[in-house]
């Protein structure tokens, strides 16, 4: 029953997204399907996590609330769809040599990637490390009626109370609608939503670049991820750092595709789901202000709502309880030594995103030589580069001024920082290449030459 | 009409399969090492064991209790912080302190020992011996 109460707010998120926002027109169709899914998922999710949230803190007497008022939202959307069905309309559709080989490939990669995550969940149902003691014990806590669900925030936890609720609030929300009892292993929410987020990715990451780019250009960007062992290895943990990958490509995704609204929702969602969303949140807004002054107003918009939420659990409900940069010091960042100790943890980092032989940039590059760059750099290419490298930045700076042993925070946290923000470095490279489409040639079947009768 | 067809550089035809195969392969070195792996090192904190463990902890301690801690493995190591992790998710929403200063004090040991000994240097009395290392304590005078 959970599972099924887990499924309700991506089919929510879907029907939202489907009904208020231009992606159900984005081409090829598949792609626009892909789209809505996967920014559905991620809206839909973080929708109810914060309702949750909002309703269990202000109205904990009431347990039921934030149910009605989720079936409430999902027969309104589902009323809208309905009312809007016949505005879709198909397009023709040209032909595509690589489409059905690399779908056959990337749905070959998505059984077989599940195939690996099953066998990590059978061994591993409760997540690795921070699954348990952060994330997934914030969510048991949550899930609790009355005030004791406030000490999924309480600063007497130990589990960082300060860290944003996305993923745990959802989960909690799951187990508490349907009552599931937590006195047994209860890892099928958990299990569910990191690989919701996960396939959420997957769409819209192919969704997107063959909206954007090619077709085949999005298949094989989809399945570049899938080949991605760091990122896989991260969906069985249980961690929200899937999630927040999730949020940071949706977000770009959706500038890009001229959807400000829904970039704003999910940009300002990667803020409630961990401390880097808000880093995050903050350079999207600069790069969103200097390359589309216009869209602006409308990004704001839709990031306002959630923002207002993670400033409340930041500065006042969890206010006192500490965090990585609460004792760092501006010294430490012009310390030498400190700095070539974090350079060398990217590059050891990044050479670590290796399995035996293959590392998850080979198909990009096998892709960069086959079909090289396109000429021109556009927008669409340096907003994704940038906010990249602004994140990388803020990541090395992060490291150089916190508090805490800098080889134990290199050590323990590289690997999913750079799971984070991977598939958005992923992005910018596909976004520069040729399309392949582009190079193709369609050879007309000669005509015979028409002969003269003589009369 | 006989109908057009696709010519499609070799190069590209080439790039586009190596790339895609790629994938696939990395794919499956991926899968190979991470069953390995998951072999050898199945729930390595024995977190799932703790549903069983605590079990009659939860029974017997109400959901708004706040316990203290004890162990014999100590804070700040993996191995004590992976057993007071492990515990503190269990019990939830009941919170763990890592100190023994609460009336109520959870004892999580991993080896046996004279648990009433071990309890009365920190002021505690056995209230229940739940067995398997795991204790509940009170504070004396209470």
């Amino acid at each position: 029953m959970a599972i099924l109460w887990a499924l309700v707010a991506p089919v929510l998120g879907c029907l939202l997204v489907y009904r208020f926002s231009g992606l159900k027109n984005a081409h090829p169709r598949w792609a626009a399907w892909l789209l809505v899914f996967g920014a559905g998922t991620c809206a839909g999710v973080g929708l109810a996590s914060c309702l949750f949230f909002l309703m269990h803190w202000a109205v904990p007497g009431v347990r039921v609330l934030p149910m009605i008022v989720e079936i409430a939202l999902l027969a309104f959307a589902g009323y809208e769809v309905y009312r809007i069905r016949t505005q879709v309309r198909e397009t023709e559709s040209t032909p595509n040599v690589f489409l059905l080989p690399l779908a056959g490939a990337a749905i070959l990669g998505l059984i077989g990637a599940t195939a690996v995550m099953s066998i990590v969940w059978d061994a591993n149902p409760e997540g690795n490390w921070d699954a348990w003691s952060i994330w997934n014990l914030r969510a048991r806590m949550f899930t609790s009626d009355g005030a004791l669900a406030q000490r999924a925030w309480s600063p007497v936890l130990t589990g960082h109370p300060e860290y944003p609720l996305l993923t745990s609030g959802y989960i909690a929300r799951s187990w508490n609608y349907a009552q599931t009892p937590l006195d047994n292993v209860a890892s099928a929410v958990p299990i569910v939503t990191s690989y919701l987020f996960f396939a959420a990715l997957l769409a819209m990451a192919s969704g997107g670049v063959a909206a954007l780019r090619s077709r085949a250009l999005g298949l094989l960007f989809g399945l570049a991820l899938l080949a991605s062992p760091n990122l896989l290895a991260e969906v069985p943990a249980q961690y929200a750092d899937v999630p927040l990958a999730s949020f940071f490509l949706g977000a770009v995704v959706c500038w890009l595709l001229d959807e400000p609204v829904l970039a704003g929702v999910l940009a300002s969602l990667a803020a409630w789901t961990k401390d880097e969303g808000l880093f995050f949140l903050a350079a999207f807004a600069v790069f969103a202000l200097v390359f589309r002054r216009a869209r602006w107003p409308r990004w704001i918009a839709g990031a306002i709502p959630t923002t207002a939420i993670v400033l409340l659990i930041k500065f006042g409900l969890a206010r006192g309880s500490p965090s990585l940069v609460g004792g760092s010091s501006l010294s430490k960042v012009f310390a030498f030594g400190r700095s070539m100790q974090v350079m060398a943890g990217f590059v050891s980092g990044f050479a670590g995103m290796m399995v035996d032989w293959y590392h998850p940039l080979l198909p990009a590059i096998v892709l960069a030589v086959a079909l090289r760059f396109q000429n021109k750099w556009k927008r669409d290419v340096l907003f994704p580069g940038g906010i990249s490298l602004a994140m990388l930045a803020g990541y090395l700076g992060v490291y150089l001024a916190a508090s805490n042993d800098l080889s134990w925070q290199l050590q323990t946290s590289m690997n999913r920082l750079l799971v984070q923000i991977w598939p958005l470095l992923l992005l910018t490279i596909f976004m520069t290449l040729r399309a392949p489409e582009s190079m193709v040639t369609l050879i007309e079947p000669k005509q015979k030459p028409v002969s003269k009768r003589k009369k | 009409m006989p109908a057009a067809s696709i010519k499609v550089p070799l190069a590209v035809k080439a790039g586009v399969t190596l790339a895609a195969l790629v994938s696939l392969l990395g794919l499956t070195e991926y899968a190979r090492f991470e069953s390995a792996y998951q072999r050898q090192n199945a729930d390595p904190y024995k977190v799932t064991a703790q549903f069983s463990r605590f079990a009659d902890v939860r029974a017997a301690v109400p959901a708004t209790a706040t316990l203290g801690y004890l162990s014999d493995q100590p804070l700040g190591g993996t191995a004590g912080d992976a057993l007071f992790n492990s515990a503190q998710y269990v019990l939830a929403p009941r919170l763990l302190q890592k100190d023994a200063a609460e009336n109520l004090v959870l004892g999580n040991f991993t080896r046996q020992a004279d648990f009433a000994a071990v309890g009365a240097q920190s002021g505690l009395h056995i209230e229940r011996n739940f067995g398997n290392g795991v204790v509940l304590f009170r504070r004396d005078g209470r």
